[in-house]
């Protein structure tokens, strides 16, 4: 096996909190591997976002080290993209505007044309033609996260580091952004990071399933889920094989949902 | 098409009664509609223009200086965070002070003309910028500038294509308070000491006890309201076509 895209060496995290210190994740191991497609799930508050933060560079972990490509992350991470459960999408520019944002950076300077193409092969693969020149207010719950999705993958990044992206769509929506998503990203072409408390989703989506503790969160089960790929995301709920992981997985989560209730 | 004509029918029956008294009882207090418009012709014709140009320009010069100035230092300590936790209190200390009441200061400093006036229009319409633009810059979503960082942007580019246009709302309700206060500020100004302007013309009128003269003056004062909130109603509409989306 080649070399891990992500690496945590026993990387923890203390955030400060009237003047203590409260670990939000324990001391943690982690590796994802290039194009692999990797799931946390965990109650809230178990430090599977601070994960993620740590592996975009927006903040150093307080001890252990993370690494990228091998080498540690000091600054931001400019190879990943990022998305999250809030909507972070520009509302003063129309769609097209908002997916052209990331190239209209002086690091990646493009000709206009350049430009202009790639935001329309990107906005065809989202399914998004037609609503180029909506603003995200007139859009959809749906339509926004198709754009969002669009914004970052017209970057084209290596790595995806995704924050509950569904998480605010009603379950029928959620399970056609796992169809687009997988239509776009699966197939081993992007290393995907993906932080979500739903596990039929993490089950569904992911390559492995990473179980987190409550807080401060560590890691309590991985596990490799060898549904054939590519998933039919409506009908895979109902194999067998489904019902068995999500069983076993289930196992390990609720308690650790149930103390996470109770603190 | 009903409205428009109850408001017609209510400013008649006002004007009306107000005519009927000041014709068949006594005009000496509240003067009469035809008298006031009868001095507004007068006055049209010696001068008002005048007037109204050294408000208007006081307006628009402390508006030009306030403005950016109060905009600025908003965007700037909107994003730091040590220097506003040391300056905000002071300037908060600053502007609870009635700022029209800085006039009598800044006419002993700066004498009769136009000076004093612009520099309260500036003073005035500063603070309501930077207040406004400073909450507009905590407003702004921290998921939104790391993902802006994580795509590259410098932070010249977070600035241009994040920061400055999520505060574009915020500066222009701070400009919607401000054009009315300018007018304020300017007015007031003028009141206490000045020799042309509208301020100056109620204030002349009032030492005469003319009160065709005051209404007078208060009826352009009242347009030039209506005129500047118009046209902050449109820079906004311009501005902010992405919000009036459904």
């Amino acid at each position: 096996m080649t070399s891990p895209v992500i690496e945590l060496k026993n990387a923890s995290k203390d955030f400060e909190q009237g003047g203590r210190a409260i670990p939000a994740l324990a001391p943690t191991g982690l590796n994802v591997a290039n194009h692999e497609f990797v799931a946390l799930v965990g109650p809230s508050g178990c430090g599977k976002s601070t994960v993620l933060n740590m592996v975009a560079g927006l903040f150093p972990p307080s001890g252990g080290q993370v690494l990228y490509e091998g080498e540690l992350v000091a600054d931001l991470n400019r190879r990943v993209g990022y998305m999250t459960q809030k909507d972070t999408l520009l509302p003063w520019r129309t769609t097209a505007a908002n997916i052209a944002a990331p190239l209209e950076l002086a690091c990646r300077a493009m000709p206009r044309s350049e430009r202009d193409d790639r935001v329309a092969r990107m906005i065809e693969l989202v399914g998004l033609k037609g609503f180029e020149n909506h603003y995200p207010g007139e859009l959809s719950g749906g339509m926004r996260k198709r754009a969002a999705l669009a914004r970052m993958l017209v970057y084209d990044p290596d790595t995806l580091l995704m924050d509950e992206p569904f998480g605010a769509l009603d379950a029928q929506l959620k399970l056609v952004m796992h169809e687009e998503l997988q239509r776009i990203v699966g197939d081993g072409r992007k290393t995907v990071l993906f932080v979500t408390h739903d596990l039929g989703e993490a089950i569904a989506l992911a390559d492995r399933v990473v179980v987190f503790t409550s807080r401060p969160g560590r890691v309590k089960k991985v596990r490799e889920i060898e549904l054939e790929r590519p998933r039919n995301v409506y009908r895979v709920r109902f194999e067998t094989a489904f019902g068995d992981l999500h069983e076993e997985l289930w196992n390990e989560l609720k308690d650790e949902v149930r103390k996470g209730t109770d603190a | 098409m009903a409205v428009a004509g109850w408001r017609v029918a209510l400013c008649a029956a006002v004007f009306g009664a107000w005519e009927w008294y000041g014709q068949a009882v006594d005009a000496t207090w509240f003067s009469a509609p035809s008298l006031i418009a009868a001095r507004l012709v007068q006055w049209a014709g010696d001068g008002l223009a005048g007037h109204v140009a050294v408000t208007l320009g006081e307006m628009a010069t402390g508006l030009a200086v306030g403005v950016p100035l109060g905009t600025a230092l908003g965007l700037f300590l909107g994003r730091a965070p040590v220097a506003s936790v040391i300056l905000r209190p002071i300037i908060f200390a600053l502007y609870s002070v009635p700022l029209v009441t800085l006039a009598p200061l800044f006419i002993f400093w700066f004498g009769l003309g136009m000076l004093p006036k612009i520099i309260l229009v500036a003073i005035v319409t500063f603070f309501l910028l930077f207040f406004t633009t400073f909450a507009g810059v905590q407003t702004i979503d921290r998921d939104l500038v790391s993902s802006f960082r994580l795509m590259g942007a410098t932070d010249g580019e977070l600035f241009r294509k994040l920061i400055a246009p999520a505060c574009t709302a915020w500066i222009i309700s701070g400009l919607r308070l401000a054009l009315p206060y300018s007018l304020i500020a300017a007015t007031v100004g003028e009141m206490l000491l000045a020799r042309e302007g509208l301020g100056y013309l109620l204030m002349y009128a009032s030492q005469q006890i003319d009160m065709t003269g005051m209404f007078a003056a208060l009826v352009v004062l009242m347009i030039a309201g209506v005129a500047v909130g118009e046209l902050a109603n449109l820079a906004e509409r311009r501005l902010l076509r992405w919000r009036t989306s459904p």
